[in-house]
């Protein structure tokens, strides 16, 4: 078993010349070559963008100047973020072609700091769904195990990260789609607070869940992308910045910490996950962290009004394609009203549909007052909740999904059990409280299991100094990864 | 329950056509989700208060500066560059005349 890349590495490899940023990238680009015809994590390469910014940070490091913390990191971006002039197609036939005319803040961002953009890589259709299927390319595979999937939605970034054909990639997590494939593929995956980083140019699919964060092979390297891009931006209105830096903090001891743990997110989970994580509770333990009892009295809740909140934002964030701009448009049509009927019927996968039309059931004039409005206070109970309880606690523990990796082409047998794996990680966004899931150990199978620390508001810095924390001292046994990628 | 008639009825306030071999399969869904969805019916409504925002945001009004918008050539690119500026649709013809 090899170790996966990670960023302080491979910058100071740059930094030293002992590879130059052209070659790390061309090393990259010939293993997507090779491995992605397998793992269907990306679904566009940008090898002239990739290059052509390798070659700017050869020129610095030529000219002896200074490298910045991603500066020539080869990685990758979901395909929901926008990236002028590389096609963005949230892996629907709705966008198929579409082009951006701008960029997303966090790519701006990335920019700026000479990142090495290899792909976009492969999602759910809009970011909804949990095995990466419902992707007009077909779903991104698991590199643990080639006949399961990635997860979901930011399947793809998981499947590169994991399978070494990217160093980190950013997703997007709006019911747990960052952390969910993070778990599947034995990585970091960090939501952060809902405001820390800016949300301009994600095409949206719950506006107030959405929220983008990294993937990456370990904390540390989810904490170096986090400061980079957790920043101030006047083009989203809910923007709020950074409030901490986490790098810094990462080596601090966690003795004394106050773990609190919810017995709800123990039901219902695979026993196989709930060894792993009550191993990672002893380990916790070892590092003099004190484990206390929470109650959220609102937690049977949840799902129910994540979907009927998350699914009104759907609705009304899909009215936008209409074929008339951009995107997809029907062919044949007798009017503009059959034009837009026909676009979306065409356009949209059935996972999407669903959705848009449950999304429009709960908001309609007869029932708003009983699902929307009623959901809708019941989110403000359950942050009401949050805070209470983390009057007695630093951080809450939970297992990340329920299981493992599922096979390619499982359908879970009831609609709603297929929503109820969102279970661990909704209330997250629901609560826009930051978390993090990283691995604690395999199941039987030899399949990740992951574990979320979850944060009070804009404590994304003490979530990932305790998962800093753990994984320094369990890194042996919580990681592994397969002979394949990039070998450094 | 929905039945027939409101599944038809919501599709078109989502303007999605429904075929007719669908429309069973999605009665099942949509009653699937409204019964999941019931949970929170057991909570007294007068228990709940209302509440404002998930974050607390106060609104932050910046200075009404004029900025450069998009270039009105690279938008109307992804619609073959349209016609005299605009997105071109066809026009549609209703008992008043043209819309």
């Amino acid at each position: 078993m090899k170790r996966l890349s990670n960023i302080k590495h491979l910058n100071n490899l740059l930094k030293t010349k002992q590879i130059s940023c052209t070659e790390l990238t061309k090393r990259y680009l010939t293993e997507i070559e090779k491995e992605n015809k397998t793992l269907n994590a990306y679904v566009r390469i940008t090898q002239d963008a990739a290059l052509l910014a390798a070659k700017r940070v050869d020129e610095k490091i030529a000219k002896g100047e200074e490298l910045m913390p991603l500066e020539g990191i080869p990685m990758t971006l979901k395909d929901n973020i926008s990236t002028k002039n590389i096609e963005t197609t949230c892996c629907s036939k709705m966008l198929e072609e579409y082009i951006p005319v701008y960029d997303a803040t966090v790519w701006e961002i990335l920019q700026n700091q000479n990142a090495v953009l290899l792909g976009k890589t492969n999602m759910d259709e809009f970011a909804m769904g949990s095995t990466n299927e419902t992707s007009i390319f077909g779903g991104a595979l698991n590199p643990h195990d080639t006949t399961r999937v990635a997860g979901g939605s930011s399947g793809g970034v998981a499947s590169a990260v994991a399978g070494n054909i990217a160093v980190y990639g950013l997703g997007s997590d709006t019911g747990g789609s960052i952390r969910q494939p993070a778990s599947f593929c034995g990585l970091v995956g960090l939501k952060p607070t809902y405001g820390a980083v800016s949300r301009y140019g994600l095409i949206a699919c719950a506006s107030s869940f959405d929220q983008i964060g990294p993937i990456t092979s370990s904390v540390e390297d989810a904490a170096i992308v986090y400061d980079a891009i957790s920043l101030y931006d006047k083009k989203d209105a809910t923007s709020c910045g950074k409030r901490c830096n986490a790098q810094s903090t990462l080596e601090n001891s966690i003795k004394g910490m106050k773990v609190g743990i919810l017995n709800e997110y123990f039901e219902g989970v695979s026993d196989d996950v709930k060894e792993a994580v009550d191993k990672a509770l002893n380990a916790f333990e070892k590092l003099g962290v004190q484990i206390v009892k929470i109650n959220i009295p609102e937690m049977e809740y949840t799902l129910p009004v994540y979907y009927i909140l998350a699914c009104a934002e759907i609705s009304s964030n899909m009215g936008r394609y209409d074929g008339i701009c951009y995107g997809y448009t029907t062919p044949k049509y007798n009017d503009t009203t059959d034009m837009i009927f026909k676009t979306r019927s065409e356009g949209f996968g059935r996972e999407v549909k669903r959705r848009i039309l449950f999304g429009t059931y709960v908001l309609s004039a007869e029932r708003y007052d009983s699902y929307y409005k009623k959901a809708w206070k019941l989110r403000g109970s359950i942050i009401k909740s949050f805070k209470a309880a983390f009057a007695d606690c630093d951080v809450i523990l939970a297992p990340t999904v329920p299981d493992t990796a599922y096979e390619t082409n499982f359908t879970l047998s009831d609609l709603a059990d297929n929503y109820l794996s969102n279970i661990c990680t909704a209330l997250a966004n629901l609560t826009g409280l930051p978390a993090v899931s990283m691995p604690c150990g395999f199941d039987q199978k030899g399949l990740p299991i992951g574990i979320q620390i979850i944060g009070d508001k804009f404590e994304d810095a003490k979530i990932l100094n305790a998962a800093y924390q753990y994984e320094k001292l369990t890194h042996d046994t919580i990681y592994k990864s397969k002979e394949i990628g990039v070998m450094l | 329950m929905v039945k027939r008639d409101d599944v038809l009825k919501i599709a078109k306030l989502a303007m999605l056509y429904i075929e007719e071999e669908e429309i069973e399969s999605w009665i099942f869904d949509m009653n699937k989700l409204i019964g999941f969805a019931d949970t929170i019916k057991s909570v007294e409504d007068d228990e709940l208060e209302d509440f404002d925002d998930i974050s607390n945001i106060v609104n932050a009004f910046h200075e009404d500066e004029v900025v450069k918008s998009l270039d009105r050539e690279l938008v109307l690119k992804s619609r073959d560059g349209g016609e005299d500026g605009y997105f071109i649709i066809k026009r549609e013809r209703n008992n008043r005349g043209y819309l």
